[in-house]
């Protein structure tokens, strides 16, 4: 298993670095729009302010969300894409097994997007002269989010296995993923308050808008139940995606696009 | 054309030759419900053994990708059996270490990737520690002399060469059975004959080769055994020369040199044998074609052919002639 996540880290490097035009002018374009973020965000706020903690959400949370998009559609978008250039039915000959062949490239996509991010944020940092402060507890609501995120995502891959054509209801997926996102449910009362721990991310958002924005401190209790909806959502995701190759593999439908 | 025979320690060692490698029982894939059902592949049974090359041929349409499919575990058949080297892909992941397939069609290959890094990564892919997946990766760069291509894309590589990097790439984790869906399709000439010879190495070094293919010079050419398919049924199954043998007729033609004698033209006839000019025509019984020779002495001899059919018109013959119930 080792072996399979050290091949597919260095193949997606590979795939990605073997173009540089392409990967600068994709740096440059991300940096751009996070410039661009950056420097309105401070024109809004004006020159006098004392723009701390509540830039740094800005941003933080801006990368986030660019983040977790990549990330859900990651596996859907990758499926469709093999099965149009012809290697999909190699990946399910391996005998890992098709799900232990995708988590390996959600980790090693994952860590690439990270990669990307973080030489982002740090050429911003340099071209801007201010700091983005990233304390370390925040990786804790992280991975919550991710292990939801790729719960999403394999149910979207899921989805892709089975009904092939999946770029619309990708595109509306995002919607929802705004919601899921950004919807303050943490503030909410009444029924609202358990709803946010069943719905995929939105416990782990709410903490991280908690310690980012409002420089809260961390409530155990209400990660253990994020880590706990991340866990479920994953695991769920698998499954689903166990059974839409099932399915697939009955219809005999598994590289036609 | 470099084509150097470089058998390596512990590369296909396999047990004891002749062994079963692949065996289908009763095959079926049936898609659909109602009256949109269609049975794609009734009832194939396939048996194939160490070192043995089966060209199975057939119309578009008559099944042999989804039978290629169902074999690979990539198509879950509706009714019967798969066994490679034992064990069935569908219900044992670790089947699937017996098996590499190139499939029609299909590039096979991350464009993206040199060669040697192709390789490198199927490897893994198919559980081979992954210093031994780059060593082999290399031994069969040089075995099929890609090695000045192995740092080029694969993208920049022709055709030809591609389709080379695909079969290496289906034999790194050393497989007892290797499904290729149109091998030689798109290929040139020298390709063609390339990927030929490969084929036959491969089945040398005692592998089970399994190929399907339109172009039924390679079939004849590369395989020791047929399976003819059409509508999903098998029609024919059995060796390439038994085959061929059984639609070829007894007919020989014979040229001499010189014209017949009356006399000799005379005996020739009451032989059985017609007479046009030079050549003779015979369909006798073959024990007295050497009364025939006989009675033509001494005349020089130019040649004696017998009529052979070739796989093209008996595959025409059976696709065209066979009974068909579900018609």
């Amino acid at each position: 298993m080792i072996d399979l996540l050290h091949a597919e880290l260095k193949r997606t490097w590979i795939q990605f670095i073997r173009y540089p035009t392409e990967v600068i002018s994709g740096v440059v374009i991300i940096l751009a729009v996070f410039y661009g973020l950056f420097a309105s965000a401070q024109y809004m706020a004006g020159p006098g302010f004392a723009f701390g903690d509540r830039l740094d959400a800005v941003v933080l949370g801006y990368a986030l969300w660019t983040l977790i998009i990549s990330v859900n559609n990651d596996i859907a978008i990758n499926l469709q894409i093999e099965a149009e250039t012809g290697t999909l039915e190699q990946v399910f000959l391996s005998p890992f097994g098709a799900p232990r062949v995708f988590l390996a490239r959600a980790f090693a996509s994952l860590a690439l997007r990270l990669l990307i991010l973080i030489v982002v944020l740090l050429l911003l940092m340099g071209i801007s002269g201010s700091r983005l402060a990233f304390p370390p507890i925040l990786l804790l609501p992280l991975v919550s989010l991710l292990l939801a995120g790729y719960g999403l995502a394999f149910l979207m891959g899921a989805a892709a296995l089975v009904f092939k054509r999946v770029q619309q209801v990708l595109g509306i997926f995002q919607f929802l993923l705004l919601f899921l996102l950004a919807a303050p449910l943490e503030e909410s009362t009444g029924p609202m308050q358990i709803l946010r721990f069943l719905l995929p991310m939105l416990p782990s958002t709410g903490l991280l808008r908690y310690l980012m924005a409002r420089g809260l401190e961390l409530d155990w209790l209400t990660y253990a139940l994020a880590l706990l909806n991340g866990m479920v959502y994953f695991a769920l995701g698998l499954l689903v995606f166990r059974w839409a190759e099932a399915t697939a593999k009955q219809r005999g439908s598994l590289s036609g696009y | 054309m470099q084509l150097a025979h470089r058998p390596t320690e512990g590369w296909a060692d396999h047990s004891s030759p002749g062994s079963i490698v692949l065996d289908t029982r009763d095959l079926s894939k049936v898609y659909g419900r109602g009256k949109q059902r269609f049975e794609a592949v009734q009832q194939v049974s396939l048996t194939l053994h160490q070192g043995e090359v089966l060209a199975f041929l057939g119309p578009n349409g008559a099944g042999k990708t989804t039978t290629i499919k169902m074999i690979a575990g990539l198509v879950r058949p509706t009714q019967g059996q798969v066994t490679v080297a034992g064990e069935d892909p569908h219900r044992q992941p670790r089947a699937l270490r017996h098996i590499g397939a190139v499939l029609e069609g299909n590039r096979n290959l991350y464009w993206r990737l040199t060669p040697e890094e192709n390789l490198e990564y199927f490897g893994v892919l198919r559980q081979v520690p992954r210093k031994l997946a780059h060593r082999r990766g290399l031994e069969l760069l040089a075995r099929f002399g890609l090695e000045d291509k192995r740092q080029t894309p694969v993208q920049k590589l022709s055709r030809g060469m591609q389709q080379k990097v695909a079969i290496a790439v289906a034999l790194i984790h050393n497989p007892r059975l290797l499904l290729l869906d149109e091998p030689t399709l798109g290929l040139d000439v020298e390709a063609s004959a390339m990927v030929k010879a490969l084929v036959r190495q491969i089945a040398q070094e005692g592998r089970a080769v399994l190929l399907t293919t339109h172009q039924l010079d390679v079939a004849e050419e590369l395989s020791d055994r047929v399976a003819i398919i059409r509508r999903g049924r098998i029609i024919a199954e059995q060796s390439t020369e038994a085959l061929l043998r059984e639609f070829s007729s007894s007919t020989y033609h014979l040229e001499v040199e010189d014209d017949l004698s009356p006399q000799q033209i005379q005996t020739v006839t009451q032989l059985g044998a017609t007479v046009e000019g030079r050549q003779i025509t015979y369909a006798g019984p073959p024990e007295h074609l050497y009364a025939l020779l006989g009675a033509l002495n001494p005349l020089p001899l130019v040649s004696v052919q017998r009529d052979r059919a070739d796989l093209t018109q008996v595959f025409l013959k059976l696709v065209n002639d066979h009974p068909d119930t579900s018609l």
